[in-house]
């Protein structure tokens, strides 16, 4: 009956969407009794060079550029977790920022539509350390629509105003790049990554520290410090687990020449 | 504006706008399709709006700039982009046709397009530093690198391909086989973490949507 209900080729999607729904329920009560924490994650080493890369910036006198991808603002899109996590570090390197007294420089997306939670995440940044009125507006740079003029823009503010860290974390296409190797040139410390796997080779080349693919998914939520988006790691561990099962499973299909799986799924 | 209004109410609106879109991709019924497509069309309209936003930040970053480095060429620097976004919006106004028409499409052509262009070609030299520095034999996981990216190469290249003929079956299993595979793992990785984040906000508790400002 169900499956006349659903759309074609949906039925596999929505039991992982039910196995998510059901691990989120569960990881969710386990963060709000306090059992899940940050130090029961892995160290990721690129965490702690966003504060060596600000202090840095401080002792050369150098801004610190913080940068989401020239689209990296999608709020309707499939990428849109990538721009929440981004968010996460903007509010996070806000912080940073606000407490060692360095200057931040954001290179906004051309998707306008974001700005509002960009500025909000800046202002809280500055906020939470008791700092608000050393946020400046003028911090957030918008530079309109297409990826080279945000190219553009975003090298010429290396080159003029100097580059002590920058941090790029977002959504990337062909604007990484220039950006990440131009911000090298003009001795800046490079520390980002991209959830995009097809532009994760720039980060891995270009970068001093790369967040590779999904651990800008867990930083994001090491950094936030928030229990509900640690549970997200181990949420997405029960994902893994059911994926690993799917390839068992259709592993074991096909060497006994049994279609079942494959047939039932709609793979 | 009370708590209700200011964060309640807009994470529900969120969360019911998702749950509507995920519903549409999951039920073929008419009406979810429909509102699907009108959410569709208010994105669009929203995006748009939001231009002008856009531009005020714009402004106020270019004059703070221009205040802290009176020079000529700070000027020039700031009075640019507001000549070549009026000489385009003129020309999409008053001539008939609107972006579609030739002189608008003469800016385009002339100005965009070769700019972007130019940018564009830059990438590749970037990218040739950058490889110069990742491809330096320095330790086990460089030589790997080079080594598999070598072969890589040199398979496409035709006097590889007729005097180390193995060359070539061997480029393609490590293009097939190594990269695929571990591209997969990372592209599910990155797709159930984007899953996670997309469930949490649906939720209401995802932490980058409660931020104050």
């Amino acid at each position: 009956m169900l499956l006349g209900i659903l759309a074609d080729g949906t039925l596999q999607p929505l039991i992982l969407l039910a196995v998510l729904v059901a691990a989120t329920y569960n990881y969710n009560r386990k963060a709000f009794a306090g059992e899940i924490k940050a130090d029961q994650l892995r160290e990721i080493p690129a965490i702690a060079a966003i504060t060596e890369g600000v202090g840095k910036s401080v002792e050369e006198g150098k801004p610190v550029h913080y940068a989401m991808g020239a689209s990296g603002g999608q709020l309707y899109t499939q990428l849109v977790s990538m721009t929440l996590v981004s968010l996460a570090f903007l509010n996070y390197i806000s912080k940073l920022c606000a407490k060692f007294e360095a200057k931040l420089i954001v290179h906004m997306p051309y998707q306008a539509e974001s700005i509002p939670l960009i500025e909000a995440m800046v202002r809280d940044g500055y906020k939470s350390e008791g700092k608000e009125g050393d946020f400046q507006q003028s911090c957030l740079r918008y530079y309109g629509q297409g990826a080279l003029s945000w190219t553009q823009a975003v090298t010429a503010s290396y080159d003029q105003e100097g580059v002590g860290l920058n941090l790029s974390i977002g959504i990337f296409y062909s604007d990484c790049p220039i950006s990440l190797e131009m911000a090298k040139i003009k001795g800046g410390m490079n520390v980002g990554g991209t959830g995009r796997w097809i532009m994760v080779y720039c980060f891995a080349m270009m970068c001093d520290y790369v967040f590779l693919g999904q651990e800008i998914y867990v930083a994001g939520a090491i950094v936030s410090g928030n229990p509900l988006m640690l549970a997200g790691v181990w949420i997405e561990d029960a994902g893994k687990f059911y994926s690993l099962l799917l390839l068992g499973l259709g592993l074991l299909a096909a060497l006994l020449g049994v279609g079942a799986v494959t047939a039932l799924f709609g793979l | 504006m009370s708590y209700f209004f200011k964060k309640q109410l807009p994470i529900i609106l969120a969360s019911l706008a998702g749950v509507l879109m995920v519903a549409a991709y999951f039920l073929p019924w008419q009406p979810l399709q429909d509102i699907k497509g009108l959410m569709t069309n208010w994105i669009v309209v929203i995006s748009a709006a939001t231009v002008a936003m856009g531009f005020v930040y714009m402004t106020t970053a270019q004059i703070k700039m221009y205040q802290k480095n009176k020079t000529t060429l700070q000027l020039i620097y700031t009075i640019t982009p507001y000549v070549f976004f009026t000489g385009f919006a003129l020309s999409a106004v008053f001539y008939p046709g609107g972006s579609q028409s030739p002189e608008y499409q003469w800016w385009f052509s002339n100005i965009y397009s070769n700019v972007g262009a130019t940018i564009y070609a830059i990438m590749y030299f970037t990218l040739a530093s950058s490889a110069y520095r990742t491809f330096r034999v320095s330790s086990i996981e460089a030589t790997a690198l080079i080594a598999g990216g070598m072969i890589y190469t040199l398979r496409q290249i035709p006097l590889f391909q007729v005097y180390t003929p193995w060359i070539v079956p061997l480029g393609e299993w490590f293009l097939l086989v190594p990269n695929t595979g571990g591209g997969r793992g990372a592209v599910i990785a990155a797709a159930l973490a984007a899953l996670v984040v997309g469930i949490r906000t649906l939720w209401g508790k995802e932490a980058t949507l409660e931020v104050q400002g």
